[in-house]
């Protein structure tokens, strides 16, 4: 909704400002769970307010600063997506070393009662 | 290497000179840079550090140029994110390292485990399979021993069945001749004492008429236990001779004895002989004694599968 929003808007303003690289990145962070993720999370919220921030820029015919605003929500985006992988790779690495810990366990000799 | 350390120079060369001026973007970009730039992203992201590097140092030549202006805070600002996306992706690596590490761990205990398991499962095959020729083996002794009990079970029953069988026949014939004469169980066997004035007329040895029809009903009781040993024995009083009431008696008892082969008694197991007068059972002074004297005695064997009473 918040891509549509976007696109509707730049519809209405500057057709030079190039928003794709952002738009996409806030798109890709969105699908690979970054909301979902405390620190990826707040990173693609800064890339969606800077998005709005360039596009208002660019309604205000300030185009440097629209297109600087720009760079700052693709990073922004870029870095919650990283972010989230990172979180999903913990989260796997924690499964396989518990599935390897469950694995000696269950195989593990029974150890004998001493009494 | 030589991109980093020239950067680094470059880092604390601002940081020296402008320390004061430098806007907190860029203050925070040249700290979160030095941190990743020693950090692991150094060996496992040096891609995505290179980029960051760059980044600084567009920021940094900004600062230069222009410090307080929009450009230099924004350039910061995305060189402080480079950095952290080369440590966030030098992190990455490390975990999928990490994954990989452990899956490979787990599959190479998966495989020990399914090898250990598949020789536990031969050896409890191999005992299966002892253990159940061992069953078979007992149990094929089993089933004979129960085969040969059986069979010992089932003698004994039929040689029971024959026993009672033979005591029900001999208890009938029993009866059935004491219609006929007088009937005694002797140790010798059972003893049927026909007279010998219903046999035969005086001193001849052919049987009269009515004799034939008492010996039938006789014969036909012997011929229900034909497997029995027959002895007959002909007696007479005292007088005459001894040499002729002999030879009269052992006419007598030869009579009686063909008379039954006549009726299909088997010949080999009937005996006749001849007692004369040395046998008597009355006195012969008197009639009536002498009359009982005169006799043919049927001496039927017992069945050696009855037990004596």
């Amino acid at each position: 909704m918040f891509i549509i929003a976007i696109s509707i808007v730049l519809g209405c303003t500057s057709p030079l400002l190039r928003t794709e690289a952002s738009t996409s990145g806030i798109r890709a962070a969105e699908e690979v769970g970054a909301a979902g993720v405390p620190q990826a999370s707040l990173h693609l919220l800064l890339a969606k307010e800077e998005l709005e921030k360039a596009i208002e820029f660019s309604k205000n015919d300030e185009r440097k600063k629209a297109e600087s605003m720009l760079l700052r929500s693709e990073v922004d985006a870029e870095l919650a997506v990283a972010l989230s992988r990172e979180d999903t790779e913990k989260i796997e690495g924690r499964a396989a070393v518990a599935r390897v810990r469950q694995l000696r366990q269950d195989n593990s000799p029974t150890p004998v009662n001493p009494l | 290497m030589k991109t980093y350390s020239i950067s680094i120079l470059v880092c604390a060369a601002f940081i020296a000179g402008c320390a004061a001026h430098a806007p907190r973007e860029l203050v925070n970009a040249r700290e979160v840079y030095r941190r990743a730039s020693t950090g692991p992203a150094a060996q496992v992201a040096p891609a995505e550090l290179h980029v960051a590097t760059q980044a600084l140092d567009k920021a940094e030549k900004s600062f230069k140029e222009d410090p307080d202006s929009y450009v230099t805070r924004d350039l910061a600002y995305i060189a402080q994110r480079r950095a952290e996306i080369a440590e966030a992706t030098a992190s990455i690596i490390f975990e999928q390292k990490g994954n990989t590490l452990a899956k490979k761990d787990y599959q190479e205990m998966q495989t020990k485990i399914v090898e250990q398991t598949k020789q536990d499962l031969t050896q409890t095959r191999t005992a299966l399979a002892e253990s159940e020729r061992s069953g078979e083996s007992s149990a094929a002794k089993l089933s004979v021993e129960q085969d040969a009990r059986i069979a010992s079970d089932q003698r004994a029953a039929t040689a029971q069945t024959d026993r009672i069988a033979a005591e029900n026949r001999a208890l009938a014939a029993q009866a059935a001749l004491a219609k006929l004469g007088e009937v005694k169980n002797e140790p010798r066997g059972i003893v049927v004492t026909l007279s010998g004035s219903l046999l035969f007329a005086s001193n001849v040895t052919t049987l009269l008429p009515a004799a034939m029809a008492r010996l039938d009903q006789v014969a036909e009781v012997l011929l229900n236990n034909s497997e029995r040993r027959l002895m007959i024995e002909g007696h007479t009083d005292s007088q005459g001779t001894n040499s002729h009431n002999l030879q009269l008696s052992q006419g007598r008892a030869d009579a009686v004895r063909s008379y039954f082969i006549q009726k299909h008694y088997r010949a080999n197991l009937i005996q006749a002989q001849g007692f004369g007068e040395t046998h008597p059972i009355a006195d012969n002074s008197s009639a009536e004694g002498r009359a009982n004297n005169r006799r043919v005695e049927i001496i039927i064997e017992r069945d050696p599968t009855v037990s004596s009473q």
